[in-house]
């Protein structure tokens, strides 16, 4: 199946239309694990990029080495410095065999969240027990701190330059951009899929006692440290996969791609834009979003002739303004926080219908 | 050795305004860093086209810093907790101010490399410009000058003047100091200014010895949390001791590691900061000033 050329005002419209899928795909899939800490359980992760790029360089340190020590290609003692000539070889052998390049995503896939969860544990160690500017500031000083690493330290994915990854999708040839999209969108689905089985667990009334007060879910027995540790753990090992499957998308890993602007900043516009509790909100924010997004980016094409200065910072200022504006006229978002019912409705109203007079229940019912 | 003294006043500086916000208006202030690169580049400003040494442009990037700050107060954080917004929603505006300041240090980069054609506007150093002093280099006596200076002032402020009174009366119990007549408005905005203004100090001061770009103060942000948070958030001359600490720290392990260890210690000189914080966070959380020193030692002699 090739893929039919449609140009439109000289750029491949299907190729743009698959690229924006994919980043929508990849920004609902954090965006919802953002929601997840933050609008359920008030976790302010303000280190988001960390496990982000935690997990894209799972794909650079790990799935290479793997692969290449799987299929038996000679690293020549030193996999980063002949990353270039091993790559090709291990990329052939992997197109060969659907099976093999399946293999390698999910070992990766583990291997990512794990290291995901694990560093959620470690970063936040020191200030999950308390307030939670402490745990902001934390994360974010530790996220910052992780770009300087990945930029120094070159045995992992090789410093400031970084790496080319094995590419599981090979063996769709000239499609394979069509597959990684699809990979992105089915996990995209799968996390919408967990995050609004989890919205209307009781466990999600359980984050939402432990944001709202802690005194009175810690009288009610529930642990608050360990519960935000958990949330964190799950939502950064989630986030790690999608930083994984965005490496497999790119077929590389490069540290600067991985700024705080981009993968910290922009989930926190959109979770807070969409409406912080509400999955489907934080999914409209995405596509409001990245409409917003495309919408300046091709500003640039018309103005980048008349302005002295790269277009870039306009998008970093319109969208700083932007959120502020929210945060003043709407900081509930689009859609605004529903709450759980602990029953189906209809069994509510049926209860309700037995043990109040009539005559009283008229305004209950309505709020209902 | 000059190096750390260095690094010790310009992150005390820098803590001690971040500290003064977050006592007055219990919010982690995330645009700090960005304050100081507002003092880099106007004192590269002034210095490039003007020749104005760097020490003159103190107040000016004082006022302008200090004024830039009061604005946000005034504009962004005082409306929003007006309308009841919560702790993350302001620190996460302050985050938002923070990439508004990155975009704009952009543009104005941009516009002075493209448009007034200063190649270096994304990578400067006025060392040169630096004066000297007894063969040593102007800022290593100016520096730790000036942050005794404004200590003092500080301490003589908060102790022997009626604002100062006041301003500490309205960090204790806000309300309470609201019902005995003091104008907490005032207090708050008194200590935005004199942040911003001490940061962009900093930031003039900076220029002197470490190179600038458009991202040096996000990249500050860590060791100035990490010098807060040591000195315990709720004390500005912990933050004093703080900042020398982790300044101090940063530099002689770094300069020490690399000489016993080999040069791989450089790259790593981000981590110390950012271990001092953690460690401090574990060992003790409430900082330095909090810690009951007289007691701790009595306990150990008694042993």
């Amino acid at each position: 199946m090739a893929l039919p050329t449609i140009t439109f005002l000289g750029i491949n419209v299907v190729l743009f239309g698959l690229d924006l899928l994919a980043f929508v795909a990849l920004y609902v899939a954090i965006s919802l694990t953002l929601n997840l800490e933050f609008g359920f359980a008030g976790v302010p992760n303000f280190g988001k990029v960390l496990f982000v790029a935690a997990g894209a360089s799972v794909g650079g340190a790990f799935a290479g080495r793997f692969a290449a020590w799987v299929l038996n290609v000679s690293t020549r003692g030193d996999f980063i410095r002949f990353n270039f000539l091993i790559m090709p070889v291990v990329n052939t052998a992997l197109a060969a065999s659907i099976p093999l390049s399946f293999g390698l995503l999910l070992i990766s896939v583990v291997v990512a969240a794990a290291s995901g969860a694990l560093l959620g544990f470690l970063f936040s160690y020191p200030a999950i027990r308390l307030r939670e500017d402490y745990l902001a500031m934390t994360l974010l000083a530790m996220a910052q701190f992780f770009q300087i690493f990945l930029n120094n330290y070159y045995p992992l994915i090789g410093g400031s330059l970084g790496l080319e990854l094995p590419d599981p999708y090979a063996w769709a040839g000239s499609d394979r951009y069509v597959v990684a999209t699809g990979v992105l969108v089915v996990f995209a689905v799968l996390v919408y899929i967990y995050s609004e089985t989890l919205a209307h667990s009781p466990l999600a009334r359980t984050l939402r006692a432990v944001r709202d007060n802690e005194a009175a879910s810690e009288a009610l027995g529930k642990d608050d440290v360990a519960i935000r540790r958990n949330t964190l753990m799950v939502a950064s090992a989630i986030s790690a996969i999608a930083g994984l499957l965005y490496s497999f998308y790119t077929v590389d890993v490069v540290p600067a791609t991985f700024g705080r602007v981009e993968w910290t900043f922009w989930p926190w516009v959109i979770v807070i834009m969409g409406g912080a509790a509400n999955n489907l909100g934080v999914t409209i924010g995405v596509l409001v979003f990245w409409v917003m997004i495309k919408g300046i980016d091709s500003g640039k094409f018309v103005f980048s002739n008349y302005i002295p200065f790269d277009v870039t910072w306009l998008e970093y200022l319109l969208i700083g303004v932007v959120l502020i504006a929210i945060l003043m006229v709407r900081p509930q978002g689009i859609l605004s926080e529903k709450s759980t019912p602990t029953l189906p409705k209809s069994r509510l109203r049926r209860i309700l219908e037995k043990y109040t007079d009539p005559a009283e229940s008229v305004g209950e019912q309505k709020k209902l | 050795m000059a190096d750390a003294l260095v690094y010790g006043c310009l992150y005390a500086l820098m803590s001690m305004g971040l500290t003064l916000t977050y006592m007055t208006t219990k919010v982690p202030n995330f645009a700090h860093g960005s304050f100081v690169t507002v003092g880099v580049y106007l004192a590269f400003t002034l210095y490039h086209f003007d020749n104005i040494s760097a020490y003159y442009s103190i107040p000016f990037s004082f006022l302008l810093v200090g004024g830039t700050a009061v604005a946000i107060y005034r504009f962004v954080l005082k409306p929003l907790s007006a309308r009841g917004a919560s702790l993350v929603s302001l620190m996460i505006s302050t985050l938002a101010i923070d990439i508004v300041f990155i975009g704009i240090f952009g543009i104005y980069s941009d516009m002075l490399s493209n448009t007034y054609k200063v190649f270096n506007s994304k990578f400067f150093l006025l060392a040169d410009s630096d004066i000297s002093i007894l063969g040593l280099r102007g800022l290593t006596v100016i520096a730790p000058l000036i942050l005794a200076l404004v200590t003092a002032v500080l301490w003589l402020a908060l102790n022997k003047t009626k604002f100062g009174i006041a301003m500490r009366a309205a960090v204790e119990n806000p309300s309470l100091a609201g019902v005995l007549g003091i104008n907490i408005e005032r207090v708050y905005i008194a200590s935005w200014f004199l942040a911003g203004g001490l940061a962009g100090l900093a930031g003039s001061l900076m220029v002197l010895w470490l190179p600038g770009n458009p991202h040096v103060g996000s990249d500050l942000i860590v060791a100035i949390f990490a010098s807060s948070i040591l000195g315990g958030l709720f004390s500005v001359y912990g933050a004093v001791a703080g900042g020398l600490m982790v300044g101090g720290l940063t530099v002689l392990v770094t300069v020490y590691g690399s000489q016993l260890l080999g040069s791989w210690v450089d790259a790593w000189e981000v981590g110390i900061p950012m271990l001092i914080m953690a460690g401090s966070l574990l060992i003790v959380p409430q900082g330095i000033t909090a810690v009951n020193w007289k007691h701790l030692f009595a306990s150990f002699r008694k042993r």
